[in-house]
């Protein structure tokens, strides 16, 4: 027989039992929307907890800490200096490694003053930087440029009243972008205090602010800090300190400071998400204290496995449940079918063409199911995010999206599921109506 | 030769069948649209030939023999009935010669093929190419209209449907229901919807119609109509027709009667009337 006409003839055994057919097809819809709904739950948690993780870091980079510079006794060979950097970047899956070089800045912009670090970091962390206004620091450029965080005016205070943003919640009237201000490096000594002197550096980018529902600046990782080339900062800090110790830098033994730059961090780069784990491992291996991101989703990534598969098994008992009834429709209607069967035998249907027949009928409820269950599942998900996401919101951070989530795949996936449970709970009885006997259909009642 | 032969196309296979039978009779080969006019030299190619047929019934400890020990043949373009009173195992031989029920022990060879060493696939795709069967009652399918169930088996061959319409109305027109093609089973009279069986069992041009008291649902005049119908359309087309009845009047109409008591043949009679007196 031909496929269009199974396909036919199974559709019109179906509509003839349009109750039927609708009860067993609403049990398919309940399976597959609960199913559906249950593990675009599960996938929303977990694209929310990825944003969340990525929104405080980048996932391929790996944060390395060495505290031997504060440490008195350390040895000098435990510093973490350029050739230690460069050591580090030999490794495999190590795409880039950025030293950090922090200094302590005062600023004063008018009737404020306020205090921050300056970030001397190399390209691929300034790359990384969103920017809400301006360009990238030119590292060809021949003073030091700043990319400024959104937040660092938080930090200013009137230096006649004393208060700042943190006590009276106003924002101190300070544009770091468009007017300048002055800058004051640490002094290294008591004695010197009086002779300090203003800088003044170009700003040539702010940190993206982004505003939350209500308007509030969402912090990022870059939002109280100051930014600029490392190499441009090094310059500057010889410039102004010449051959006295840089404050921050550790000294040696007699008050003298070395002649190369000491890093308390570096940041490590790696090719891929995958790789940071086995890549972090290396680096603790070396000595030194490493931290990723990746480290924490790995561990939350398990735990949201297990949640995904209790949601998932929730879904997938209604859908079992949905198969059995599917079995029994199937078995009621070979029941009244009998002689009807036993005549398409006498006709000469083949065995073939008589199973298929009755595999389709059950794969058709399951595709019904599958298809209304999926608009079903949409509306539940519109609805689960417009009530029940508002309130998850502020921990998800990434806006727009909702905590139910389904992916092009995941509906593609659920009608495809749901045609197979059909004909799996339909391949019983199918079997059965092909072993029925022809002689059912001489039998006179 | 048993599944190829099943597998190929029908035309081919029955001229196949009927080289291998009957080599040396060559006028029946040419062409079963003459057998009318050649009747007499037809008649001596069997088309079905059973041999030392039992059916036993085990029904407890005793053994129930409904057919015990049965020879015959039946010739092309013939149309024959099995009469006998009720368990006298009519209906089961004519079960076993369609290839229903598998016989305990002996031979049936239908147009050269060992029926009885066919499995269930074979057999389906026998009566699929070969067999015309018209049911006591008449077993249409309720959810399709005349039209659609005269083309049905049509489908099992895989047949395209416009090709299948087209066939279907031409036996539902041979039947006298051109105005009935759209009408439901349940719209329709008992011997409506026997033509409308009949119209069935013709439309894949079988070599062997098999009929289980075609006639047994209907009263007396559609009976005779019926009767009429389905012996006139087999004539025309020289197929062979082998009724089951239990009624001597009816079986009279036949060209060979067959009677059978407790599973045996006890006489076999020429019909007595002619063409004409019907």
């Amino acid at each position: 027989m031909r496929f269009s006409d199974l396909l036919i003839m199974s559709v019109n055994n179906l509509r003839r039992r349009k109750l039927r057919t609708v009860l067993t097809v609403l049990g398919v819809v309940i399976g597959t929307a609960s199913i559906v709904v249950m593990i675009s739950l599960g996938i929303g948690l977990q694209e929310m907890t990825v944003a969340q993780y990525a929104s405080s870091g980048s996932l391929t980079r790996i944060e390395i800490y060495n505290d031997a510079m504060w440490n008195s006794d350390a040895k000098e060979e435990s510093f973490l200096e350029d050739t230690k950097i460069a050591q580090l970047e030999r490794l495999p899956h190590v795409t880039a490694v950025s030293p950090i070089l922090q200094v302590y800045v005062q600023m004063r912009q008018g009737a404020y003053s306020g205090s921050s670090e300056i970030m001397g970091v190399s390209r691929e962390v300034l790359d990384e930087i969103k920017l809400g206004e301006g360009r990238l620091p030119d590292p060809n450029a021949n003073t030091m440029e700043l990319v400024v965080g959104n937040m660092v005016s938080r930090n200013f205070y009137n230096s006649k009243s004393g208060r700042g943003y943190w006590e009276t919640g106003e924002m101190p009237d300070v544009d770091l972008y468009n007017r300048q201000f002055f800058m004051i490096f640490q002094s290294n000594g008591p004695s010197e205090e009086q002779t300090e002197k203003k800088y003044i550096f170009p700003v040539c980018g702010m940190v993206e602010s982004k505003t939350d529902e209500n308007g509030n600046p969402v912090y990022n990782e870059y939002s109280y800090g100051i930014y600029t080339d490392i190499e441009l900062l090094k310059e500057q800090l010889k410039r102004i300190y010449r051959k006295n110790p840089i404050p921050g830098q550790p000294t040696n033994k007699k008050g003298k400071p070395y002649n190369y730059f000491i890093y308390s961090q570096a940041y490590v780069y790696v090719d891929d998400m995958e790789n940071v784990v086995s890549v972090q491992k290396e680096i603790t291996d070396m000595g030194y204290q490493a931290y990723s991101n990746m480290q924490w989703l790995e561990q939350a990534q398990e735990q949201l496995d297990m949640i995904q598969a209790v949601l998932g098994g929730i879904g997938a008992v209604s859908l079992f449940v949905a198969a059995i009834g599917i079995a029994n429709t199937m078995m009621m209607s070979i029941y009244e079918r009998t002689k009807e069967i036993g005549v398409l035998k006498v006709l000469g249907c083949a065995l073939g063409d008589i199973r298929s027949m009755f595999l389709m009928e059950a794969g058709f409820i399951g595709f019904l199911g599958g298809v209304i269950g999926l608009c079903l599942s949409y509306a539940v998900s519109a609805l689960v995010n417009r009530f029940l996401g508002a309130g998850l919101m502020g921990m998800g951070g990434a806006a727009g999206a909702g905590i139910s989530r389904i992916p092009a795949s995941l509906s593609v996936l659920a009608v495809v599921f749901a045609i197979m449970i059909g004909m799996l709970a339909g391949l019983f009885p199918a079997l059965r109506a092909m072993k029925l006997s022809p002689l059912a259909a001489i039998r006179n009642e | 030769m048993g599944e190829q032969a099943a597998d190929r196309e029908p035309v081919a296979d029955k001229e196949t069948a009927a080289e291998k039978e009957q080599a040396a009779d060559q006028e029946s080969v040419a062409g079963k649209e003459q057998t009318t006019d050649k009747e007499q030299t037809a008649r001596k190619v069997p088309v079905i030939r059973v041999k030392d047929l039992y059916k036993v019934y085990r029904m407890g400890d005793e053994r129930v023999y409904a057919l015990n020990g049965v020879d015959f043949e039946i010739f092309r373009g013939e149309f024959c009935a099995i009469t006998g009173p009720s368990g006298s195992g009519k209906s089961t031989l004519l079960n076993m010669l369609a290839g229903l029920e598998p016989p305990s022990k002996g031979e049936i060879v239908i147009a050269g093929k060992h029926i009885e060493k066919l499995n269930e696939k074979q057999l389906v795709s026998f009566r699929r190419e070969r067999v015309g069967f018209i049911f006591q009652s008449y077993n249409l399918i309720a959810t399709m209209n005349a039209l659609e169930n005269v083309a049905l088996p049509l489908s099992f061959r895989g047949m395209g449907r416009s090709e299948r319409i087209r066939r279907a109305k031409h036996f539902l027109k041979l039947v006298g229901l051109e105005r009935f093609m759209k009408h439901m089973p349940s719209q329709m009279s008992g011997g409506q919807q026997q033509r409308v069986g009949i119209a069935r069992a013709l439309a894949v041009d079988p070599q062997i119609i098999f009929a289980d008291e075609p006639t047994g649902n209907l009263d007396s005049k559609t009976t005779l109509e019926v009767l009429k119908l389905m012996r006139q359309i087999v004539r025309k087309q020289g197929q062979t027709l082998v009724m089951v009845t239990h009624d001597n009047n009816l079986a009279s109409y036949a060209d060979r009667i067959f009677k059978i008591i407790d599973g045996k043949i006890v006489s076999i009679e020429e019909g007595k009337r002619d063409d004409e007196e019907i």
